[in-house]
């Protein structure tokens, strides 16, 4: 597989009016065409800080990000950030009008993914009139709408209730698996990396350093429920949770 | 529908109606009790007249045919410092928004501006536009415009950080974050400003009326004044809660059309 994203010494530092803060130092990450990885790490340790330097969003920062130019990226967030006053339907082809490309052939594509989601039914509803997890579906079509090469998903499951988050989770890991994405995924929780990933970074408290990276090798990787039953599941929680600078936080 | 559903549905529509009859009732029996404190003496016609006076003034004043016109008169006062305000605010609202520094560097003038006493500028409204509806409508721009031009600003500035963040990741231009974005999820403070702005311009038409106005409610209430016909006073201060009232159950009908999904 060849590297669809190089991080390279990658630095960041905010300079607030209490002083200067440190978030990021010399970050080195290589991210291949189709590989899913993790980034897990103490609470304000700069994972998002991160993502917006790969998605362009922040470019004040040292180091250089190495990718191509017409990458396509798409960002899901903790909130699913959709529109009040849109139609859910509206809200799904929301990115595909920012960025003019509503196609007809865009549009099957969206009608297939509300299909999939079975959330056809609900395309003139609002989202007030639906559930946190249907919600994040349609946040989720909305990513997916835009057909992109690299995911970035800052925490998308959080807001969630724990039943939720394991079915979203899990459709949004059959997806990128069929369809050979290549995904970042930041998440506090363990097993949510472990579940979702070939690869978990673990990065450290402020300034944050990799203090390590753990390949995950599941035989079974048709789900995510199918990953959790795996015997290495829990050697690979003991190994993130040794790594992880959760007492300092 | 299940029986208790429909019984549910029963229930708030009773509890609708009983909110109805009673608000009727309170309004009556503040108006008898008005009349009969009137008709026993105890407390001055002159100076309270009572509802019944107030009727016959107002059948004189249909008669005379300066009824409809007073009404008429400070609706379109209303209805032009009302569109000029929020049309100035928003836009000026824009203007600080997109122009941040300008909003640093105008805000202590705008606060400044927002608790001077706008009366005390009567006079040199006057002298600058005469003794006209120019006035009047200026008053009332004065009294309302600062407040919309901080209300709406301040729903620019509240929008959504991560729907923010998601517009920036879509590689949205500045005119689509604004269109798509900034003015839609402000609807609910714009449609506020429009309460207080209501509220606002009918303080400073009145105020306007009570400076250089030759008709309009505000008038009717000064010229009542002069004449010691307080009949007229109380007349005016009547027509202006009903004509308050009615404005602002037209904004909140307004408001449940235009924010009915949020």
């Amino acid at each position: 597989m060849s590297n669809l994203l190089e991080l390279e010494d990658i630095t960041k530092d905010y300079h607030t009016k209490l002083g200067e803060v440190k978030a990021i130092k010399n970050i080195n990450l290589n991210i291949k065409k189709g590989e899913i990885i993790s980034i897990v790490g103490p609470s304000g340790c700069g994972k998002s800080t991160l993502l917006s330097i790969i998605s362009g969003l922040d470019n004040d920062y040292k180091g250089k990000v190495k990718k191509n130019k017409d990458l396509k990226i798409a960002y899901m967030l903790q909130s699913d950030a959709l529109l009040p006053w849109l139609t859910i339907y509206d809200n799904a082809i929301l990115g595909l009008k920012i960025k003019k490309n509503l196609t007809e052939e865009a549009q099957k594509y969206v009608d297939y993914l509300f299909d999939f989601y079975k959330l056809s039914e609900f395309k003139e509803s609002y989202p007030k009139n639906l559930s946190g997890g249907m919600k994040q579906r349609v946040a989720l079509i909305r990513t997916l709408s835009l057909k992109p090469d690299l995911l970035l998903l800052d925490e998308p499951f959080s807001a969630l209730d724990q039943q939720s988050r394991l079915l979203i989770s899990d459709d949004v890991y059959k997806i990128v698996k069929s369809e050979h994405k290549t995904v970042i995924l930041i998440t506090h929780n363990i097993e949510e990396a472990i579940s979702f990933s070939d690869r978990v970074v673990v990065l450290s408290k402020r300034p944050s350093i990799i203090k390590n990276i753990v390949n995950i090798d599941f035989k079974n990787q048709e789900s995510i429920y199918e990953r959790r039953k795996d015997t290495n599941y829990h050697k690979y929680f003991d190994l993130i949770w040794k790594d992880l600078d959760i007492n300092e936080c | 529908m299940s029986a208790e559903q429909k019984k549910f549905l029963k229930d708030i529509k009773i509890k609708k109606v009983k909110v109805i009859i009673a608000q009727i009732l309170l309004l009556s029996i503040f108006l008898l009790l008005w009349e009969f404190l009137v008709n026993k003496g105890i407390i001055s016609a002159f100076i309270y007249s009572s509802p019944s006076r107030i009727i016959k003034t107002i059948i004189e004043l249909i008669k005379n045919h300066n009824f409809f016109i007073h009404i008429y008169v400070t609706l379109k006062e209303v209805f032009i410092s009302f569109v000029l305000g929020i049309s100035l605010g928003f836009i000026i609202a824009l203007i600080l928004f997109e122009f941040k520094f300008l909003a640093k560097v105008l805000d202590p003038f705008l606060t400044m501006l927002n608790s001077l006493p706008k009366v005390a500028l009567g006079p040199l409204i006057i002298i600058i536009c005469g003794a006209n509806i120019k006035s009047v409508i200026l008053m009332a721009l004065l009294i309302n415009l600062i407040v919309n031009i901080i209300t709406i600003y301040n729903g620019f500035t509240g929008v959504d950080e991560y729907i923010l963040k998601l517009f920036k990741s879509l590689g949205a231009s500045k005119w689509q974050i604004l269109t798509k974005l900034v003015i839609p999820s402000s609807y609910q403070t714009i449609i506020t400003s429009f309460k207080l702005c209501i509220s606002l311009t009918l303080i400073g038409v009145i105020m306007g009326e009570f400076l250089v106005s030759k008709e309009g409610i505000g008038y009717l209430i000064v010229y009542g004044k002069q004449v010691f016909n307080l009949n007229y006073v109380m007349t005016g201060i009547i027509l202006l809660s009903i004509i308050s009232y009615i404005l602002y159950r037209l904004i909140i009908i307004l408001e449940n059309k235009l924010l009915k999904h949020l």
